[in-house]
């Protein structure tokens, strides 16, 4: 078997004596999406740190095509392919989508950007992920949540992102569109992708899933596959055993 | 349809299906309009029509070219300023000292090559060494604010007073004096004023009216042959009687105006007028059948009631329309108030209070339903006495300040909007219905805007408004006229044509530069030639000189620069970025920084380059010079639709705002009331822009 396109091998990070991550170990397959499942305070920040180059491990092995990496900053995670869609998904709302797309990165000729094949691109892209935009010229703040993170994601996948890291794309949003967001999640892994989700919703998580960490106070609970793991068995060591009857019937409403 | 899928043969992209294809393409086919219509600079531009208009119809010489030329002159070097201006509010930041950099530049101008440098030191050095200072000044603003992270209101307002200051202390060391003087005869002096800061007095030529006609004809047809490109289908065969059509249409056209030029004899110009109109719309209709399929299918089916009450409507207003103005004295100057009896008078304002009561109980109603206590009661009593009061105030001084001639025009305008408006729903509801009704409607519509004309020719007195009203009606007469015969004899295309589309809007751009190319012509050209001054001298006709100044091709080419930069290029894109959303735009790689610390350098090289151009045009400079025009520079931009909060706007929006504001001036001169009453006007016109903005952004974030 291929090696996977990148794994993490017992990552430990320490901050003086604060202990935020300890023996963490997954993987990520292309087309596979592996969701890091937890609490607030479960380290999921700084697991993304750590994988988009913002932070060094103290310990373990970070391997990216089953070689060992070390980046000194986000923009080396980024030339090798991990790219990184934040909560705050870094677009200027009153641009159109096609400007925010190429933001950074804009194709020219001589003095002028490359606008009809900027449009074209945007647009094609979009396509697919699945999301008809009528008019790429329309401003990002005119987008519903969701569709504003498939831009993110499509703009990522674009410029050559081999890993996508999102970092809680779901949480700021209501049921429908977390739904819709899902989708695009599962469409970047059909494109041959791997992605790496992190939220605390096991009920987003289970459903696009092929593999689970689950973190809790920066400790590791499992790294499983979805053939090993129910969704109520995660939730039950999400949740730890005593509050299991209340929140499973919560949950179940 | 059969003609559907011609059609989508046509489009080239293999990815899209024909579906998503087809909705794109309504958004392409409607696009324009509707992108215009929401774009930031379009407040702007409704302002200054009105504006102009206004004072074309209060100022007995505004509108001609040499008060055209002269608000131009002074629009400029706040329209240079304010393009700076608006890229930096684009990018979020303000520059207070931005009028004072001007004057600071005129003064370095000044002072560099008399009394820095030494005498007879050549000014190119002082002008480079003022360029180099304001560059410097720029870097340090932005520099500043990039630093120390305050609000660049608080940098920029240090170095205001700093540089007003240094200037002062500077001037009156060195010159002696708070202003330096005998900048014109400094060594070079000449030479860069004619490179730089050049005036121009071009005078009329012999064919200068029939290429203005020319220019404007052809502009307008390539224009409509545009809006056709992007509407109808294109048709695979030759259509010989099209040609024909066209090419007789365009030879009557162009001898019946080009013989109007030289008929004085109202009655001859209104026949000609009428040939060339007839013959304009044949060309189109002749050209739109040689080029575009024609109508297969005619709608038959019975008009609905709707279409018929507002035609009723619509002849109504129009016969009232024309009859409005009998009862009033056409030569009647005196103000409304005064003309009225004193019964009517009272009446008058007891019916405007009441009816400002009214609204305010009205708008009140809901909370005088739910609360009841007393004190509510009063409160809400007391604004309706407010509002009573102040609309009672408002009719009075509308009414005070308008005579009666206004009223009479105001009021057939009133009642002639209205029968417009109900024509075209009309015609908009038949055209869903029934084909030949639509034709019918269209065509009544036309002849009645042509009976109008007729009756506002007879009717005036003021030949200037009598001229631009009739043309202007018969104009608009010979559009309906065409775009009626087009919709009765073409299909409408229902499917996409990228490349259609993009020459359809080529066409329109090249028929818009025509047609301003011609306009401009003759705006430029008009001096009279020698013999004809010294023919005017003899016959005791006052000869005034229109000059046309660089700084307002400087304007101009600047104005495009910053257009270009701001949309097409990427640096535009980073500005919109840093303005709209800063921690974003730095966390995906654009240099925030560095687009802060060029955008105020550019505003400083541009106050530079204004300053330079006072110093070269006037030889003299106060030191406190510049003083106050950065609140000038920042309402052009607020004017023209550029937030001020950052990441929206628009060049070509502060360059018109800069016009507004010259324009108010010049009218508020011309017309001969208060110059300083200029300061109230543009007061009013800013918070009006403001609110048109906001409301136009609004729109931009919900549409579709």
């Amino acid at each position: 078997m291929n090696a996977p396109l990148l794994e993490l091998r017992n990552i430990s990070k320490f901050f003086g004596n604060v202990t935020a991550l300890e023996d963490i170990s997954t993987r990520v397959e292309a087309g596979k999406v592996t969701c890091v499942l937890g609490d607030n305070g479960a380290g999921k920040s700084t697991f993304i740190k750590i994988l988009s180059g913002l932070h060094k491990a103290s310990e373990g092995e970070y391997l990216i095509d089953g070689e060992p990496v070390s980046f000194e900053s986000p923009r080396e995670a980024r030339d090798r392919g991990i790219a990184t869609v934040y909560q705050d998904l870094a677009m200027a709302p009153l641009m159109s989508i096609w400007r925010n797309f190429f933001l950074g990165a804009e194709p020219m000729v001589g003095p002028f950007m490359r606008s009809n094949f900027m449009k074209k691109t945007a647009r094609e892209e979009m396509a697919k992920m699945g999301i008809d935009v009528r008019d790429v010229d329309q401003e990002v703040g005119t987008l519903s949540g969701g569709e504003r993170q498939s831009v993110a994601i499509a703009r990522a996948v674009y410029f050559g992102a081999r890993v996508l890291i999102l970092d809680e794309p779901t949480s700021a949003l209501g049921v429908k569109q977390s739904g819709v967001v899902l989708r695009y999640v599962r469409a970047a892994a059909e494109r041959g992708l791997g992605v790496i989700f992190i939220t605390h919703n096991p009920n987003h998580a289970y459903p696009v899933g092929d593999r689970f960490l689950l973190l809790n106070r920066g400790h590791s609970l499992g790294d499983f596959a979805k053939s090993e793991i129910t969704q109520g068995d995660m939730t039950k060591l999400m949740a730890g055993g005593a509050e299991l009857e209340a929140l499973q019937h919560e949950l179940a409403q | 349809m059969g003609g559907n899928m011609t059609a989508t043969a046509e489009v080239g992209a293999p990815l899209e299906t024909s579906d998503a294809d087809r909705t794109d393409e309504r958004i392409a086919h409607r696009g324009p309009v509707q992108r215009w219509l929401i774009s930031p600079e379009i407040g702007a531009l409704a302002g200054a029509v009105i504006v102009w208009a206004f004072f074309w119809g209060n100022g007995k010489t505004f509108g001609n070219a040499g008060s055209t030329l002269n608000w131009l002159d002074v629009a400029a070097p706040t329209g240079i300023m304010a393009v700076g201006v608006a890229l930096l509010m684009i990018g979020g930041e303000f520059d207070l000292s931005s009028g004072t950099m001007t004057g600071a530049s005129a003064i370095m101008v000044g002072l560099f090559s008399g009394h820095f440098m030494g005498e007879g030191v050549n000014i190119g050095w002082a002008i480079g060494a003022a360029f180099l200072t304001a560059i410097a000044i720029g870097w340090f603003n932005g520099t500043m604010v990039n630093k120390t992270g305050l609000p660049s209101f608080i940098v920029t307002l240090a170095t205001f007073f700093v540089l007003q200051g240094v200037m002062l202390v500077i001037t009156r060391r060195l010159a002696l004096k708070v202003q330096v003087e005998g900048i014109d005869e400094r060594k070079g002096y000449g030479f860069f004023k004619s490179w730089i800061a050049h005036e121009w007095t071009p005078e009329e030529f012999d064919l200068r009216d029939n290429v203005y006609v020319t220019l404007v004809a052809v502009g307008v047809l390539v224009f409509v042959v545009g809006l056709c490109e992007q509407a109808y289908r294109r048709r695979s065969g030759f259509n010989l009687t099209g040609v024909a059509m066209f090419v007789v249409g365009v030879a009557v056209a162009l001898f019946a105006f080009s013989s109007l030029l030289h008929t004085d004899g109202v009655n001859d110009n209104v026949i000609h007028g009428t040939i060339g109109g007839l013959g304009l719309v044949m060309a189109v209709v002749g050209l739109a059948r040689s080029r575009w399929h024609g109508r297969t299918q005619r709608l038959t089916e019975a008009l609905p009631s709707a279409a018929l009450t507002r035609l009723g409507i619509g002849v109504a207003a129009f016969v009232l329309a024309l009859l409005v103005p009998l009862p009033f004295d056409r030569g009647n100057g005196l103000p409304i108030l005064t003309w009225a009896k004193p019964g009517i008078r009272t009446l008058i304002a007891v019916a405007a209070a009441a009816l400002g009561i009214t609204l305010s109980v009205r708008a009140l109603l809901p909370s005088l339903r739910s609360r009841r206590s007393p004190m509510d009661l009063l409160k809400n009593l007391t604004s309706s006495a407010y509002a009573g009061l102040v609309v009672m105030c408002g009719v009075l001084a509308v009414l005070q300040l308008s005579t009666v001639q206004a009223l009479r025009a105001v009021a057939m305008m009133l009642l002639g909007g209205v029968a417009a408006t109900m024509f075209m729903s009309a015609r908009g509801i038949a055209g869903k219905h029934n084909t030949k009704w639509q034709l019918i409607i269209g065509v009544l519509m036309s002849a009645a805007v042509v009976a109008m004309a007729l009756r506002v020719r007879a009717d005036s007195d003021a030949v200037k408004f009598r001229t631009g009203m009739v043309g202007a009606l018969v104009l608009g007469a010979v559009a309906i006229l065409a775009n009626t015969v087009l919709e009765y004899v073409m299909d409408k295309r229902t499917v996409g044509h990228s490349k259609a589309d993009k020459l359809g809007r080529r066409l329109q751009f090249a028929g818009v530069l025509l047609a301003v190319t011609g306009q401009v012509i003759r705006l430029i050209y008009t001096n009279p030639t020698a013999e004809r001054a010294a023919q005017m001298k003899a016959d005791g006709i006052p000869v005034a000189q229109a000059v046309l100044r660089q700084t307002v091709v400087w304007w101009i080419l600047i104005t495009l620069l910053g257009t270009l930069v701001l949309t097409k290029s990427k640096w535009g894109n980073w500005i919109f970025a840093v303005g709209g959303n800063r921690d974003a735009a730095r966390a995906i790689g654009v240099p925030a920084n560095k687009v802060k610390v060029g955008l105020f350098m550019t505003v400083s090289v541009l106050g530079c380059l204004a300053g330079t151009l006072v110093a070269l045009r006037y030889g003299t400079v106060q030191a406190n010079y510049g003083v106050g025009l950065e609140f000038e520079f920042i309402i052009a931009a607020v004017i023209g639709g550029n937030l001020l909060t950052g990441g929206y706007g628009s060049v070509v929006g502060a360059s018109i705002g800069a016009s507004i504001m010259a324009m108010s001036g010049n009218g508020i001169q011309v017309t001969g009331w208060d110059y300083n009453g200029r300061f109230a006007f543009l007061g009013g016109v800013l918070l009006l822009a403001v609110l048109v903005n906001n409301y136009t952004r609004k729109k931009a974030l919900q549409a579709r």
